[in-house]
């Protein structure tokens, strides 16, 4: 009897393991999900579309993979499933991603001084490559795009005085605070971690490591990652994936870095991603940084940031609109594109709305 | 004394030059922000158009309209040959060129 029954478990757990799904070529249609959740979620991501005013939700694109299958997607506007749409800052999540491979690769170490791989940065000797994924460099860094466009750094560093080199452009601004002591969101230090990335993987394999660690294994075709003229990647606001592709990565993390057979980022680097940085306050963000990736989590007794979200919720997130979402409790992935010009679009009324129509679990 | 009377006989012109000087401290601290704020129309429109054109592949119709913003520009031109992008406003011209499947566009320096 016990011979038979651990034969079960063998079989049982031999059965989940073939049932779990991968993308191939194409994602793996799931059940397809009806009924009036669904339509909610819709018309709140779908609203009539005036592409005059520009005023309100402007969804290009929502996507949801639950258990590694298709199971919704709709495109709006110009965007369809082959257009590879601007991530913006999820970009900056991605570079995390493809530093994870170095990581995995033995390449350098989180608590690395990053002037190890970009000399430039002498000036702060002390910064690690812990502090850059936190936003914590101490560089004195103004974030805002449009409203304050004379003072903002990232619209200097775009199109103005930074565009070049946007790497030296960042090194130049002073400091307010230690490395690692404080968060400050910035563009600059995503940066920074672009510029340190060459001299981790060394100039000869720079230009194409996020296609040859991340992409390929992960079967994205279609990917763009622009660069400065000094040959940088833009990790704050260039890559342009399909909604499709970037679920992939998605899935990726949902699954700790795990793709079909292979670790491709260690399980510690993704828990690293997922770890609130100790030193972040709440309310300072619209979500919880962790390295390089947002998470909703309750920090210093505020609520979460998504309060109808489960907690192991995380997040890349861009402007205008830009969000993939991913929450390994649920198995689901949600890619949401968008060109929203106000803010209307809120987190968590998408991801209340999408678990009411894809969750499996009853929301509380 | 002369200094009050001279508040009191001229109050709006003193408070004026008390403006103008504040106008030109502040002109004098933000002189690196302020002379390269007139490139901004004219980059973003020609980077973003271009990425919105050939590397999304949007429509040309629909990029104008996705890059419009509450400054003018004066001046557009789409090289489709060579994808090159070329902006006038606020006086000043920017470029962006596509470069590449992986690279997509760059604004020119």
């Amino acid at each position: 009897m016990p011979k038979g029954l651990s034969l079960f478990f063998v079989l049982l757990l031999s059965l989940a393991a073939h049932a779990e799904n991968w993308p191939g070529e194409q994602w793996s249609p799931g059940p397809s999900i009806t009924g009036p959740a669904l339509r909610a979620l819709e018309s709140y991501a779908f609203p009539p579309r005036n592409d005059t005013t520009r005023r309100g939700i402007r969804t290009d694109a929502l996507l949801v993979i639950r258990d590694g299958q298709l199971i919704f997607e709709r495109y709006a506007g110009p965007t369809s499933a082959a257009t590879p749409h601007l991530t913006w800052s999820i970009s900056k999540s991605l570079m995390a991603t493809v530093l994870g491979v170095a990581y995995g690769e033995g390449r350098f170490n989180l608590q690395d001084p990053v002037v190890k791989f970009y000399p430039p940065l002498k000036k702060y000797p002390d910064m690690t490559m812990a502090d850059l994924l936190h936003w914590a460099s101490g560089l004195d860094w103004q974030e805002d795009y449009e409203y304050a466009p004379l003072k903002s750094s990232v619209v200097a560093m775009l199109y103005t005085r930074g565009h070049r080199d946007m790497a030296a452009f960042t090194v130049d601004q002073d400091a307010y605070a230690a490395p690692g002591q404080a968060f400050r969101y910035s563009s600059g230090d995503s940066g920074l971690l672009a510029a340190a990335l060459k001299g981790i993987v060394g100039p000869a394999h720079y230009a194409d490591y996020p296609w040859t660690a991340l992409f390929e294994p992960l079967g994205i075709h279609h990917a763009t990652w622009e660069t400065d003229a000094a040959g940088i990647f833009v990790a704050s606001s260039y890559a342009y994936l399909t909604a499709r592709d970037l679920a992939r990565v998605g899935l990726l993390m949902a699954r700790d870095g795990r793709w079909g057979e292979r670790q491709l980022l260690p399980k510690d680097w993704v828990a690293f991603n997922r770890e609130p940085f100790a030193r972040y306050h709440a309310n300072q963000d619209d979500a919880v940084p962790g390295g390089h990736w947002w998470l909703n989590r309750a920090v210093e007794g505020a609520p979460r940031p998504w309060p109808d979200a489960p907690a192991d919720t995380f997040a890349a997130l861009g402007h205008w609109g830009q969000a993939m979402y991913v929450i390994p409790s649920e198995n689901l992935v949600i890619v949401r594109y968008g060109d929203d010009r106000d803010s209307s679009y809120q987190h968590n009324e998408l991801l209340k709305l999408a678990l009411k129509a894809f969750g499996g679990k009853v929301q509380p | 004394m002369n200094r009050h009377s001279l508040v009191r006989r001229r109050p709006f012109s003193t408070l004026l030059l008390i403006a103008l000087i504040a106008l030109l401290g502040w002109v004098w601290q933000e002189r690196v922000a302020l002379s390269a704020f007139p490139d901004i129309i004219s980059a973003y429109t020609a980077k973003e158009y271009c990425s919105c054109r050939y590397v999304m592949n949007n429509a040309a119709e629909y990029c104008h309209g996705y890059v419009k913003q509450w400054l003018p520009i004066s001046g557009f031109t789409d090289d489709a040959a060579s994808k090159r992008i070329t902006v006038s406003g606020l006086g000043r011209s920017n470029s962006a060129v596509w470069v590449g499947e992986h690279q997509g566009c760059r604004l020119q320096p």
